[in-house]
């Protein structure tokens, strides 16, 4: 077991390592991809084999580290079914985005530091993951942190991108710096960082403690998972290359919150307050992100806003107590948005980095092979019935429903209104894209993009869509609700100590039913809208500039410039302020009228002497000389 | 063996005078003026050495090691300015530099 653990994390380690130190110039371009994805099914190997052995939750311990007086942090590894199940998913879903990558970056001269960066990625995701204590998981937490930011700004010498990097960077750091307030703050009240430790201790501390604790998580959460207020940093980093987008949203950086909230669930679920917010900020950024989704021209923007959406469903899952229902949509959606990121790519790439789905139509003939794969995973996310994110989705609207009372009845209401606009969404982008006859009466200055004039796509980049989409659509079975014989994932998770209730039969398909309904409602609408003979007519309409809500949401709720009003504005002004006035006008000048005074007074003395150096230093060891005589004997 | 403190500073004074006067006399040669302070605080060095033995505190040594991270960055920037002083007039005579005069 302790080998298999030390394989899963060090694998992607040294992949990065070994590109980054000897890539280029010893190895051969061939041999650095070979390299990056033969190190992560290496650790997908060691996963299966680790799950394969798994009987009972395990501690293991790698090396001594951070050992101080009371203070210990060792790395040490834990492998519980939400780790395990985890990990099995990073594995499998960033091996096949590997495969994808090496497709992708064909033609890209830097791609040895492209595969660097994302083997360290996959390295510091499963390091959080595995983690045993806070310090560790904190590390793993920055090091995704920082492979996002140099992997969104990728493409540094467009300016555009590297302030993308740049602004995911440092708005996920407003949230990272809750989560080092947590992590020292507990390590002083319990004395230990251990997190199977820390989670039985949840009930020694008063209510008020608990629920500070959980806000500061919950803040931490907010930042990596980009939920509302600081989801602002996800649709700009679309900015990076495909597979960097298809990562971070599927497998490795923006579940990071929403795990770390699952796995201190024993201890901050203590109070609730904290799951009251949690579930609110879940709810509040799935109607967020939806309704921007349902505006957006830019194909890689609409991913985004779903995503946004969707982890906000996770997180109103981990608010309902409904740890299994959220690791379930958990993995089931990075099976799904892996797909659709991926297809969007091949998309993008066949297109010549075409991204604005009014110019793309009727791929469904050009592009079969993109076309059904995606199509799979446009099912999941919408919601139709028996696809995996259709029972996943379900599972958690059912748990917010089992929590009753009026806030998580209002809550309810907004998932399902939220499921209607996903479904809306979802048919839309699909119906845009795939559908129709492929030519559009472009704006003036577009070029058209023929039917003849695809970019042929290397294959390599197509068949990872095909695991992608079968695990998407069967990704239900994993969890099948318990009139249908009981959930796997349900089970295997029970050991967490989560004592989840389950809905009556009865009402359960009735939630079902309704869930269906509504992704039924919402795909009618969209076909009515772009569907046959009024396409035409719609996408004209939305050709032009949106004006009023249209161009609200398309802004995001018109958040960036919020911010930029509220706190960028402020402080470049502050900066200004303290560059020109205080520095330049105040510390410098006196330091510069300063120099110039004793520079003057050396010419003036200067001018006076012989001006040689000699006769200076005779001066000066006479001088010293008196002053030691007068020393020694001239005191009284 | 031990070395009694009054040798220990005979020698230093010796070291610090021989210094001052390569200093002082040594015109031709800006290397040799250098030279000569190099000495002198090698002597002052020793001062700090012999004084931390007798009192049997390790303060002086600590400042002996600062001097010579000290001394080894002063060598290295005044060669700098050796080379650069030689490139402009084509001499190292010390009295050759008087324009602090004008």
């Amino acid at each position: 077991m302790k080998a298999y653990l030390e394989l899963i994390i060090l694998l992607p380690l040294l992949g990065a390592i070994i590109n980054a130190l000897l890539g280029g110039r010893l190895l051969s371009r061939r041999a650095s991809e070979w390299l990056a994805c033969a190190v992560i099914w290496g650790s997908f190997a060691a996963t299966l084999a680790a799950a394969i052995v798994y009987r009972a939750p395990a501690t293991v311990e790698i090396v001594s580290w951070l050992s101080d007086f009371d203070f210990k942090a060792s790395l040490t590894l834990y492998l519980d079914p939400l780790s395990l199940s985890l990990c099995l998913m990073i594995t499998f879903v960033c091996g096949l985005i590997h495969l994808y990558a090496v497709g992708y970056m064909k033609d890209d001269p830097s791609s040895v530091r492209f595969f660097a960066l994302l083997n360290l990625f996959v390295a510091a995701m499963l390091m959080l993951v595995l983690a045993e204590n806070l310090p560790l998981l904190y590390l793993g937490w920055e090091g995704v942190g920082f492979c996002s930011y140099a992997l969104i700004g990728f493409w540094h010498t467009k300016p555009a991108n590297a302030t993308a990097g740049r602004k995911a960077f440092i708005v996920t750091r407003i949230g990272d710096t809750g989560l080092g307030i947590a992590v020292v703050w507990m390590f002083e009240l319990f004395g230990t960082e251990s997190i199977p430790h820390l989670n039985q201790m949840g009930h020694l501390l008063p209510a008020g403690i608990v629920t500070a604790l959980g806000l500061l998580m919950l803040l931490a959460a907010m930042g990596k998972s980009a939920q509302v207020p600081l989801m602002v940093w996800l649709p700009d980093a679309m900015a990076g290359p495909t597979p960097v987008s298809a990562q971070i949203h599927a497998a490795t950086m923006v579940t990071a919150g929403v795990y770390l909230l699952m796995r201190m669930f024993p201890l901050i679920g203590v109070s609730p307050t904290v799951t009251a917010a949690i579930a609110i900020t879940g709810a509040l950024t799935a109607f967020y992100g939806a309704t921007c989704a349902l505006v957006q021209r830019d194909l890689k923007r609409i991913l985004a806003y779903s995503t946004i959406s969707q982890i906000g469903y996770m997180m109103l899952g981990v608010g309902a107590g409904a740890i299994t229902a959220a690791t379930f949509h958990l993995l089931v959606h990075a099976f799904f948005k892996a797909l659709l990121f991926l297809g969007a790519g091949c998309v993008i790439t066949a297109l010549h980095h075409e991204q604005d789905i009014f110019r793309m139509g009727g791929l469904r003939r050009t592009l079969p092979g993109i076309f059904w794969p995606f199509l799979a995973g446009a099912l999941c996310l919408a919601g139709v019935p028996l696809t995996g994110g259709f029972f996943s989705k379900d599972g958690i609207l059912g748990a917010v429903w089992l929590k009753g009372g009026a806030l998580y009845g209002g809550l309810y209401v907004v998932g399902l209104v939220t499921a209607f606009i996903t479904a809306v969404y979802t048919a839309r982008m699909v119906l845009v894209v795939f559908c129709g006859d492929g030519i559009h009466p472009l704006p003036p200055g577009g070029g058209g993009l023929g039917r003849g004039g695809l970019k042929q796509l290397p294959r390599i980049m197509e068949w990872p869509l095909i695991p992608l989409a079968i695990l998407g659509l069967c990704g239900g079975l994993l969890n099948l609700p318990e009139y249908m014989g009981n959930g796997l994932l349900h089970l295997f998770l029970l050991s967490l100590g989560s004592h989840e209730q389950t809905l009556p039969h009865s009402t359960e398909i009735l939630l079902q039913g309704v869930a269906a309904a509504v992704a039924a409602a919402g795909i009618l609408t969209a076909w009515f809208r772009y569907g046959g003979k009024r396409r035409q007519e719609s996408l004209a309409k939305e050709q032009k500039p949106a004006g009023g809500i249209a161009a609200f949401l398309l802004e995001g709720w018109r958040v960036d410039a919020l911010y930029d009003l509220l706190l960028v504005r402020p402080y470049t002004r502050l900066s200004t302020f303290l560059w020109q006035q205080l520095d330049e006008g105040c510390i410098d000048d006196s330091l510069d009228r300063m120099a110039s005074l004793f520079g003057r007074c050396g010419q003036w003395l200067g001018g006076r002497g012989q001006g040689r150096v000699s006769l200076s230093l005779l001066g000066m060891a006479a001088g010293a000389a008196l002053m030691v005589f007068w020393m020694v004997w001239g005191m009284p | 063996m031990i070395v009694p403190l009054a040798h220990v500073l005979i020698l230093a004074a010796i070291l610090f005078g021989l210094g001052l006067v390569c200093t002082l006399v040594w015109r031709s040669n800006v290397i040799m003026l250098l030279i000569g302070i190099e000495i002198m605080l090698n002597a002052a060095m020793l001062v700090f050495v012999g004084g931390s033995n007798h009192w049997g505190m390790a303060d002086g040594q600590v400042f002996a090691l600062i001097i010579m991270a000290m001394t080894s960055a002063e060598v290295s920037l005044a060669l700098a300015l050796v080379v650069y002083l030689h490139r402009r007039k084509n001499t190292v005579d010390v009295d050759e530099f008087r324009e602090l005069q004008d």
